[in-house]
């Protein structure tokens, strides 16, 4: 193994190898700052060029789209509250408010750090995982994935403190939306209003562009002025010191990266849970939870060290089974096959040396484009000085082409706007938009898998606790709902000793 | 310089106009067909087995087209498909659309909606991308389930669990006529996304046992984590496993997936003729052969003709099977 090892890392060494890596870097990047296009589209683009190439250069372009993405996506989060891809999504919550705070650049920093160490350690995690990976896998199963959606529908409120209500609210009705469309479980459509663009539910990309891109360029011009608060005094360029705040947050960073391992062996249950466990454990785990949300470094840290883990480790379930972990993957698998390689138990023996550069190309594809975003970082932060009445109209027209490319159809453009008006009443009366997001993302994953795991059982509800997977989700579960309360009582008990009011 | 009026201008334009409008004719019709990139519907998402048979045999059969063109292949993957078969029922039919359908998974769709959206009988049919594919009952190689025996036994005690999509796949078909025929009592478990699931799903033991397409069990088969047990085919061409002859069940080889080509209803004979031909060279060629191979898919040229056969001889056996399909 060691042998493949160092052969796949030397195979990257190759000029060719090398120019196809940066290539589908700069390509990753490029297509991961535009809202909207993420990796999926970068990579189907991609795939007819890759017909001429040799394998392990097809790989290299291909590592270098997928570790590409993740720094582009986050810049767009952090500087105008619009995820690059739905991963971003989460990045957004604490990324945009420091962008506000004109700490622009101390935040692209931080995720710039965080997405090359994610993607070390995601490495590392899936080198060591690699000779236990089928087992591993085959560890989870319905039951598993739907109280993983359980979970990360309880974390929901851990996101919005203060305003749990709101946030339930948004949660409920993103997952009514869900339920427009195909119904996998027992075939037949679902409130789709006769309308045939809806079959296939709402389109979540498009969903995404309206709800934040859209909303957001709408609020800042009916506000006026720029992204950033015209203080002179705070320096919006402090790349350096972002940097260096991931390194202070060890522990937020290892997290966010082994949850993002774990997501990623998990099949079919997405990066944004990824992102979005990451986040709101960093949360709960703080000592200081008010200031999320606000413009606290971890939350930009954490979403974006999970991503880049994910994006490694989701390559087992992919390679080792054929089963493509997102859209993105799906694609990817297409390569693979076109190249002659069969995803599946077969391929983790035969075909090592290619896994290996594949890895390797992922893993300095990360740490690249963590170099390249921050040479860009400088130029890019100073959009948050520019005025809106400028910005808006570019951001928004890039954002529904974004929406339209994605699938090629135009009602992509209508639900984007649709989105965007829900998205802005959501701003207005201050309704958090990620918690509908998640609902979103999870609402088909929980109700599948709610479905299969009970004809397992034959409609016992012993299935989530007898298992040893299940029964570990299922304490998380109780934990995460109990700590809000366990800390509520203590620091009650606190103020009252203290009688002090005030942050703590 | 001669100077031209207003008037003579017009006139000018007036009777180029039609010479104009009768080049852009003249650019669409057959003669010189293929003008333009041509469109390759893929009514499922990227990465699944008609997406991935497209993509590599679209580059080889623009070779063989008369004019040098792209295919650009586009996936619209809504509604199970329906939406991609319908949007290529409605393009125009000038052969710069084409597309893919899944039979006999779209007549199950075709009887759910209706021919509102499209009539499987109308297209223009152009051929077929691989020969159809047969089934396989397989078990989890850790399964206690060695054999058909087995199987039949776990069935006389209680239903067997079988992982499958939702109700509109041909592997949803293939699982109920299979188990109607062999006289297994069924539980299906429904939803899984696609083939890679739902083998998956009985490698690690949601279902008892799963009805997939050789080639995609084939791949597990080679890993060591599934075990065939029962093969559709009227030979078996895995030793050792019970097959539709010595069951004497020569129905279930008819049970099979068929990936045809086919363009708008309305398409003009010589252009359906050099789109076939294209693909039917392309089939043919070394690079797909190989490749094929390697998949363990047989890829033989089908004439036009012979894809409606197809269709219809699928039709007729779906038509048979309709009462037990539309049973659950």
């Amino acid at each position: 193994m060691l042998d493949f090892w160092l052969s796949g890392f030397l195979s990257l060494f190759q000029p060719q190898a090398l120019v196809f890596l940066l290539f589908g870097m700069a390509v990753g990047l490029f297509v991961g700052v535009l809202p909207g296009l993420g990796g999926t589209t970068a990579l189907a683009l991609l795939t007819p060029f890759t017909y001429g190439l040799e394998p392990v250069e097809a790989l290299a372009l291909a590592g270098g789209v997928m570790g590409g993405v993740p720094m582009g996506g986050a810049v767009t989060a952090i500087l105008l509250n619009t995820p690059g891809q739905t991963a971003n999504a989460v990045t957004c919550l604490d990324g945009y408010p420091l962008a506000q705070q004109g700490k622009a650049g101390l935040a692209i920093g931080a995720a710039a750090s965080a997405n090359a160490i994610g993607g070390i350690i995601g490495t590392i995690s899936v080198l060591l995982v690699l000779p236990i990976a089928t087992e591993l896998v085959l560890a989870f199963g319905p039951p598993e994935f739907f109280l993983i959606a359980v979970l990360g529908l309880v974390l929901v409120a851990t996101t919005s403190r203060g305003k749990t209500l709101r946030a339930l609210v948004s949660g409920v009705a993103g997952l009514m939306i869900a339920s427009i469309g195909y119904n996998d479980v027992t075939g037949g459509q679902r409130f789709t209003m006769g309308i045939e663009y809806l079959w296939d539910g709402v389109h979540l990309v498009p969903a995404l562009v309206g709800l934040f891109a859209v909303a957001e360029m709408m609020h800042l011009s009916v506000k006026g002025g720029s992204i950033a608060k015209a203080d002179g005094n705070v320096q919006i360029t402090n790349i350096g010191a972002g940097l260096f705040e991931t390194f202070r947050h060890w522990g937020t960073v290892l997290r966010g990266s082994l949850i993002g391992t774990f997501v990623g062996v998990v099949p079919g249950v997405g990066v944004t849970v990824a992102s979005f466990l990451s986040y709101s454990l960093t949360v709960q785990a703080s000592k200081d939870p008010e200031s999320f949300g606000k413009g606290n470094i971890k939350g930009v840290i954490a979403p974006e060290a999970a991503i880049n883990a994910k994006d490694c480790s989701a390559l087992i379930p992919t390679l080792a089974f054929g089963l493509p972990g997102g859209a993105e993957m799906a694609v990817f698998m297409g390569i693979l096959i076109l190249h002659g390689m069969q995803p599946g138990p077969l391929m983790l023996q035969q075909n090592q040396l290619e896994i290996y550069s594949l890895i390797w190309a992922l893993t300095a594809s990360c740490i690249l484009s963590s170099f390249v975003g921050l040479l860009f970082a400088r130029p890019l932060a100073r959009l948050t000085r520019v005025d809106t009445q400028l910005l808006a109209p570019v951001i928004i027209v890039l954002s529904l082409v974004g929406s339209y490319a994605t699938d090629m159809v135009i009602e992509n453009v209508v639900l984007s706007a649709v989105f965007g008006l829900i998205g802005y009443v959501m701003i207005k009366f201050d309704y958090p938009r990620i918690t509908m997001v998640v609902a979103l993302v999870l609402a088909s994953l929980a109700e599948r898998n709610y479905h299969q795991s009970m004809i397992m059982s034959d409609g016992g509800w012993s299935i989530y606790v007898s298992r040893i997977p299940s029964a570990i989700i299922v304490l998380c579960i109780v934990m995460s709902v109990a700590s809000p309360f366990i800390r509520t009582f203590f620091s009650r008990r606190d103020l009252a000793a203290t009688k002090t009011a005030g942050g703590s | 310089m001669p100077k031209f009026s207003r008037r003579e201008m017009l006139k000018t334009a007036g009777a180029a106009a039609p010479a104009l409008l009768a080049a852009r004719y003249a650019s669409a019709a057959p003669a010189v067909f293929p003008a333009k990139n041509i469109q390759f519907v893929i009514p499922y998402a990227p990465g699944g087995g008609f997406d991935v048979y497209v993509r590599f045999i679209t580059p080889v059969m623009e070779k063989y087209l008369p004019r040098k063109v792209s295919i650009v292949p586009i996936n619209v993957a809504s509604g199970a498909g329906s939406r991609g078969v319908a949007q290529l029922y409605r393009a125009r039919p000038d052969g710069y659309t084409i597309g893919i359908l899944n039979v006999p998974g779209m007549f199950i769709l075709q009887e759910q909606q209706g021919t509102r959206a499209y009539d499987l009988n109308k297209f223009t049919w152009v051929g077929a991308m691989g020969e159809g594919e047969r089934y396989l009952i397989s078990v989890s190689s850790k399964s206690p389930i060695k054999n058909f025996a087995d199987l039949k036994a776990l069935s006389a005690q209680r239903p067997v669990k079988l992982s499958v999509t939702g109700p509109e796949g041909t592997a949803y078909v293939a699982t109920m006529i299979g188990t109607q025929l062999l006289g297994i009592r069924k539980q299906l478990i429904t939803g899984y996304k696609g083939s890679a699931d739902y083998v998956v799903a009985a490698i690690r033991g949601d279902s008892d046992a799963v009805i997939a397409a050789l080639p995609t069990t084939m791949r597990y088969v080679r890993g060591g984590s599934i075990r065939p047990i029962v093969s559709f085919e009227t030979h078996s061409s895995i030793p050792g496993i019970p097959d539709a002859t010595t069951l004497a069940q020569p129905e279930l080889d008819r049970i099979s997936v068929e990936r045809l080509v086919a363009a708008p209803p309305g398409t003009p004979p010589d252009v359906q003729n050099i789109l076939s031909a294209a693909l039917a060279k392309a089939l043919a060629d070394p690079v797909v052969v190989k490749w094929s191979k390697d998949n363990d898919l047989i890829m033989l040229p089908k004439t036009p003709t012979q894809a409606v056969a197809i269709l219809n001889e699928q039709r007729a056996f779906f038509e048979k099977w309709k009462t037990t399909l539309s049973a659950s």
